[in-house]
């Protein structure tokens, strides 16, 4: 009887850990998956940058899978750093940005399917929920530098403030003009409505969204908000111990819940289903769908051996001149192609 | 409010008021990832400098009063420490004093060797600028090559002088050690790496359109300014002034090689950038005739070699390893004063020794080239946006503990 109710328990447990509820924002494509993703990406990005310039990068921890832990080892020693809160800091929300931005960065992935039927919190409108909870976080971001009360965060938050205008106009106008395509703001459908990938759909789209990605994630050439050269570390500068690590898993996370999203709306997302992993829990079907996005990031942090920095007014001027008329080409091509009946 | 730079004035500094709310003031160094060993006090309007002011002296080590207090022989090794990125080039213009003075010369091969190891060091010199100017664009591969390649000149100067860095290879009289008979090969093989190589940088950085976009038309230092103020070294080129100790003095050996004074007319930084790239293209090219034409011959002068008994003289024959002759710890420097003029990678540098009949020297002035191109901070910077300071500062390619001294 009492083993009977152990084992009740655990396949009650077991329930509540595989559902799409439990399972997507802590498991895949969530928490675990996004942690894995962070510390892989990094030692991803400077492997490949050490390919490039003639050096051999991490190596030393894990001596024998290249330095993969090198991350693990670098968050370990910043979780035992002295946090210090400077004197001069407005100590609230000095504290509470970052963690807000944390859970701004999280979040998304509630909304974010990563399999045929497989999301948390099914809406109509997951892709703009998603653009907005992820826009949110330059406000922290923005809150971070304030509190920080020093010259140079407040430089960085200004940074961060043009830039968050710039690219969130062309990153929504882009998905925008997704969801006029398919004619539907929910991701799911959104990918059933892809008979071929939207990035050969609408070419336009793909690329502003792209740009507005690396932008919104803060990646080379567009590292403007941190601008180590100018204002050391940007809204950052303040922060020490494993508030400085967040904030800089921070642009990874975004990068990682965007390039989800990009993945869905222009790589077809998790299809080709395969579909014995499917009937075996259906959370792995996407694998397909995480090697897609995982392979966009790699091309992303890849840019960094490649580009320096673009200058602030340069970029601004790129977003508001270049790529926001892009996008709105994209949005009219996309309305065309729905009046033509293509998709 | 408008920044401008009428007739060399620099009005922002007028207009920038003590405690006018509409100036953003940011104290730049020394403690930042981009300053290097100094300050700069940068007057920001909205996101548009007003004003620079560098500040400098953090890395100051007296090293003109140093000198004075010791035999003058002890003085290269002491002022190389200048400029150790750059370190024949900036005790040659020392050694050319005071051969001036002890009125000795240099036997031709010895003259040779000062222009080898003078063009590897400037190489290596311009290779630091360029990996400085990178990252300060956030362009690491542009810092981690230039850094990574510079290692080839710095080994290739080992092979020639015992050291990596602090050379000390030209003493009054010649050179202190012989060229290393697998020299050439190594050399030949060091140039035809950089050539490949400065196509690899000509892509990923001066052609790139990103690193033009950051550099085209910014900072542009105008000719007429640049004489004003009296810039020296690929700073003045890039806006037009062919200038160049090496032809307007025509030391060492140079007067007999065939060499280019690379020189552009726009001032901007990418000019800047430019002619150092075709500087060590120009080098090689040098490094190569001196190879060839290197006569036979001693490399210390007869007046000192003679000083010493014939075993060692025999000795240094043999091994082409120079030993110094006992008089070098005592050399008396006569009444009289002697100045010469050298150019380094950073630009000309200017030495002027009086003696006074003893050991030590009476007086040792130093010009450094950083210390006449650090005004540049202060005409080029305003009227620009913050995020240019990093762009000009790099392709300016200014070195703090020369400039102080």
């Amino acid at each position: 009887m009492r083993v009977m109710n152990i084992e009740g328990i655990i396949t009650w447990l077991l329930k509540i850990v595989l559902s799409p509820q439990v399972f997507a924002p802590i498991v895949f494509p969530g928490l675990l998956t996004a942690l894995m993703v962070l510390l892989i990406i990094i030692w991803a990005e400077r492997k490949i940058a050490a390919r490039v310039q003639m050096r051999v990068g991490p190596l030393y921890v894990t001596r024998r899978l290249g330095g993969v832990l090198q991350m693990l080892a670098d968050g370990a020693r910043y979780m035992f750093q002295e946090f210090i809160i400077p004197d001069s800091a407005d100590k609230t929300p000095f504290v509470v940005a970052p963690v807000m931005a944390l859970t701004l960065a999280i979040v998304p992935f509630a909304f974010i399917p990563s399999a045929p039927g497989f999301v948390p919190i099914k809406s109509q409108y997951s892709l703009p929920a998603v653009l907005a909870l992820i826009s949110t976080i330059p406000l922290s971001v923005m809150l971070m530098g304030w509190a920080s009360n020093n010259k140079f965060a407040i430089q960085g938050a200004v940074r961060e403030a043009f830039m968050g205008l710039a690219y969130e106009a062309v990153v929504f106008l882009s998905a925008l003009a997704m969801g006029l395509l398919y004619g539907t703001l929910d991701l799911e459908e959104a990918v059933t409505k892809q008979w071929l990938p939207g990035l050969l759909l609408n070419p336009i789209a793909a690329f502003t969204f792209f740009v507005g990605m690396v932008m919104s994630a803060g990646k080379l050439p567009f590292d403007i908000v941190e601008g180590e050269q100018e204002i050391v570390a940007g809204p950052y500068v303040e922060y020490s111990g494993i508030i400085f690590g967040i904030g800089m898993g921070l642009a990874y996370l975004k990068l990682y819940s965007l390039t989800l999203i990009y993945s869905i709306l222009f790589l077809s997302g998790w299809n080709p289903v395969i579909t014995p992993l499917y009937s075996i829990y259906p959370g792995l079907a996407g694998i397909f769908l995480f090697i897609k996005s995982f392979l966009l990031m790699l091309f992303i942090v890849f840019l960094r051996a490649v580009y320096g920095r673009y200058r602030l007014d340069q970029a601004l001027r790129a977003g508001w001149r270049v790529y926001l008329p892009l996008s709105l080409i994209a949005v009219l091509l996309s309305i065309f192609l729905r009046v033509v009946n293509i998709v | 409010m408008s920044t401008s730079s009428e007739n060399g004035v620099v009005y922002s500094r007028l207009i920038a008021k003590e405690g006018d709310e509409s100036i953003y003031e940011l104290f730049i160094g020394p403690q930042h990832p981009s300053s290097g060993h100094m300050r700069f006090i940068v007057r920001l309007e909205g996101d548009i400098i007003v004003s620079v002011d560098p500040d400098i002296g953090y890395v100051h080590r007296t090293m003109e009063k140093l000198a004075e207090g010791r035999e003058v022989i002890k003085a290269i090794p002491l002022l190389e420490r200048m400029t150790i990125i750059d370190s024949h080039n900036v005790t040659l213009g020392l050694v050319l004093a005071l051969e001036k003075l002890l009125d000795v010369e240099a036997p031709p091969r010895a003259q040779y060797l000062r222009v080898l190891l003078s063009e590897i060091n400037r190489i290596s010199s311009h290779l630091y600028g360029l990996g400085i100017a990178g990252i300060m664009l956030n362009h690491s591969t542009m810092f981690m090559w230039a850094f990574g390649d510079r290692e080839v000149w710095i080994q290739l100067a080992e092979d020639l002088t015992g050291a990596r860095l602090t050379h000390t290879y030209s003493v009054p009289g010649g050179v202190r050690r012989d060229m290393p008979q697998a020299f050439p090969e190594r050399a030949e093989k060091a140039i035809r790496y950089m050539e490949r190589r400065l196509k690899d940088y000509m892509e990923i950085f001066l052609d790139n359109p990103q690193v033009r976009s950051r550099y085209e038309g910014v900072g542009v230092l105008k000719k007429s300014e640049a004489s004003r103020l009296g810039i020296v070294g690929p700073n003045l080129r890039a806006s037009g002034v062919k200038y160049d100790a090496r032809l307007a003095e025509g030391y060492a050996a140079y007067p007999d090689l065939e060499f280019e004074i690379p020189m552009r007319e726009d001032g901007d930084c990418l000019a800047r950038m430019q002619v150092r790239v075709e500087e060590i293209r120009q080098s090689m090219s040098l490094i190569r005739q001196v190879i060839k034409k290197l006569p036979q011959g001693p490399i210390f002068a007869e007046k000192y070699t003679r000083l010493l008994p014939p075993a060692i003289r025999q000795q240094v024959a043999q091994t082409g390893q120079v030993k110094f002759p006992g008089i070098f710890a005592s050399l008396k420097l006569p009444e009289g004063d002697a100045v010469s003029r050298v150019e380094m990678g950073h630009g000309e540098i200017f030495y002027h020794v009086t003696g006074a009949g003893s050991t030590k020297p009476y007086r040792l002035r130093v010009v450094t080239p950083s210390f006449r191109n650090v005004i540049l901070f202060r005409y080029l910077m305003p009227g620009h946006r913050f995020m240019d300071f990093p762009a000009i500062y790099g392709s300016l390619d200014y070195f703090p503990p020369e400039g102080d001294r």
